[in-house]
């Protein structure tokens, strides 16, 4: 059987060697767009900023393909799928074929339209070659367009490096899509406190300069700069499935075993539209571990097993400098189109902040900074397991916190970081 | 290779000494540092009693997968360890951990989980500390599950089966 990838990321090198760990006898070929053996994009940011070497970014190194009988096709995008004979083009014209199909080629960088936009000194963060150009990239000023995870990473990695760091945010408060405004002004102070300057509500309307980056002009401010990050966002692979005839909305659609519409072709990691595996509504949480799960499944299926994927796990931490915060399942106002009662659970211990989101007596997200992040797994976990939060407090009424026995552990230090007694 | 072995924790018989935090910090930085220590002891609300918390090395460990580094492996042993060069102090197993078990190194902010005391002789030295309480046993893979629904069972053999009463079918 000849098994085809189509791109080495996370979940493509981890389909490929989870079929050779397997003992999976298949010829497998990777086609990379890129020029290195697998690397985690989760740590380029502190390459960037010089906590790690280099090589620490890599997954695997180029023996370890040669060692696992994995032929890897670097600088071989691909940028046409012939389902008919089984067969995917390169941009450089070669033909591939296939018994089986995996696409795990990821996102790419969401490029805003801004004018300016394609001026020296503008740089996205998301793959190694950006990281390796800033790195070489000797500027003292940057602007930071978004403020998202990678953003707020981005800055802290060029302040590291020690440059002055604006990061603009077009909503209302930072890490939008992970934070409530609560949490993220509270973070806000905190970066800000770093020496960040973080501006939200305010839009980027153009990038100034003659050749390289000179500004840039918000509906506020111009800000000298000679450096811009741009980190707007992840937009999922979709054009080449698209254009072969397999469904697609705003990612690869799948099914539960993970193909796509086309039998023998299935898809993984960032390019896929999944579901939250807590609510069942679609989802596409582009994280590093439901990557790596997604491509389990699909080993698993590609080996002839029928295995299902249950759903997408959000789940993110934001961490800069001494800041350390998580945040999982959904934030206020992903809850705020449906029906239900919201209850708002805030504990606040100097700077430690902790929110739980209780839709219906359930637990359906939450956020936390320094010391009440470190019980986070406990919230998690009762996330996933449904558990009943007026339940939990009927228990502790009855019961008490009592000796041992009467509650497991783990609900009366639940019950206790909710103060749900009485 | 070293010996596979599990630590079962039998909370009921934890008093609260922190003996086991003490071993353990000795073991592993030659320093009697509690807060070194790779095994926690937390004190449930009042009266509450204690539990010692140490890594389980989950089978389908959630912090292998959410470490930015890839600094979380599996370790010949079985344990799930830190590798101290690749940790970047983010955090992230700590906070995916269901039992939050990982510990926050104080001089690098680093984390550690329990590595079953990989080569040390003696070992596991938090077991070892915790003879008289008998709170940790140290036993072979898959039997901690195996015991625990034992105990349990014998435990409700008296609320099931009163002494005295008849006994089912005879």
């Amino acid at each position: 059987m000849r098994v085809l990838i189509v791109g080495n990321g996370i979940a493509g090198g981890e389909v490929a060697f989870g079929l050779r760990r397997a003992g999976s006898g298949a010829e497998i070929t990777i086609l990379s767009a890129e020029t290195t053996p697998e690397y985690d994009p989760c740590s380029l940011p502190y390459y960037l900023g010089g906590e790690v070497p280099r090589e620490r970014v890599f997954r695997r190194r180029w023996e370890d393909y040669r060692a696992a009988g994995i032929r890897l096709e670097t600088g071989e995008k691909a940028v046409a799928i012939d389902p008919a004979s089984r067969c995917v083009r390169t941009a450089s014209g070669r033909e591939h074929p296939y018994d089986r199909l995996v696409l795990a080629h990821g996102g790419s960088l969401f490029v805003p339209p801004i004018a300016g936009i394609d001026k020296r000194g503008v740089h996205g963060c998301k793959q190694l070659p950006d990281a390796d150009l800033l790195d070489r990239h000797g500027g003292s000023r940057a602007v930071v367009i978004g403020s998202g995870a990678i953003g707020i990473e981005a800055a802290e990695a060029l302040k590291k490096r020690g440059y002055a760091v604006t990061v603009i945010e077009v909503m209302d408060w930072i890490l939008p899509a992970l934070f409530d405004p609560e949490t993220a002004g509270r973070l806000k102070r905190r970066l800000e406190r770093c020496g960040i300057a973080a501006l939200t509500g305010e839009k980027v309307l153009r990038i100034e300069g003659t050749e390289a980056v000179a500004a840039v002009v918000t509906d506020r401010r111009t800000i000298p700069c000679d450096t811009v990050v741009l980190a707007t966002g992840v937009v999922p692979g979709v054009e080449l499935a698209r254009t072969a005839g397999i469904d697609v909305g705003r990612g690869i659609r799948v099914n539960e075993r993970l193909e796509t519409s086309l039998p023998g072709i299935y898809a993984c990691g960032d390019c896929v539209e999944t579901v939250d595996a807590c609510t069942g509504e679609d989802a596409m949480f582009q994280l590093k571990h439901n990557a790596l799960e997604q491509a389990r499944v699909v080993t698993r299926n590609l080996l002839g097993a029928s295995a299902s994927y249950p759903g997408a796990w959000a789940f993110a931490r934001a961490h800069f400098f001494d800041t350390h915060a998580v945040t999982f399942g959904k934030t206020t106002r992903a809850t705020q189109c449906e029906l239900g009662d919201l209850e708002i659970v805030e504990r606040e211990a100097g700077d430690d902040y902790l929110r739980v989101i209780v839709k219906e007596g359930v637990i359906v997200g939450g956020q936390a900074i320094g010391r009440f992040a470190d019980a986070a797994g406990l919230l998690i976990g009762a996330m996933w397991r449904r558990e009943s939060v007026p339940a939990l407090r009927a228990r502790r009424a009855l019961l008490g916190d009592g000796p041992h026995g009467t509650l497991p552990w783990t609900t009366r230090r639940l019950g206790e970081l909710l103060e749900l007694a009485g | 290779m070293a010996e596979r072995r599990e630590i079962r924790v039998i909370a009921e018989r934890c008093t609260g000494c922190r003996r086991c935090e003490i071993a353990c910090s000795m073991g592993h930085c030659g320093m009697p540092t509690p807060e070194r220590s790779r095994i926690r002891v937390l004190r449930l609300p009042p009266e509450g009693g204690h539990v010692p918390v140490l890594c389980q090395a989950c089978e389908d460990a959630p912090c292998l997968k959410v470490c930015p580094m890839n600094a979380r492996v599996r370790a010949e042993t079985g344990a799930v360890i830190t590798e101290a060069e690749a940790c970047i102090g983010c955090r992230a197993c700590l906070y995916i951990c269901p039992y939050g078990a990982p510990a926050v190194a104080p001089e690098d902010g680093k984390t550690v989980t329990c590595d079953r005391c990989a080569d040390l002789p003696g070992a596991p030295w938090c077991v070892a500390a915790c003879r008289d309480c008998g709170a940790l046993e140290a036993v072979c893979p898959g039997e901690a599950p195996r015991r625990a629904c034992r105990d349990a069972a014998a435990a409700l053999r008296p609320v099931l089966r009163p002494a005295g009463s008849r006994r089912c079918g005879s």
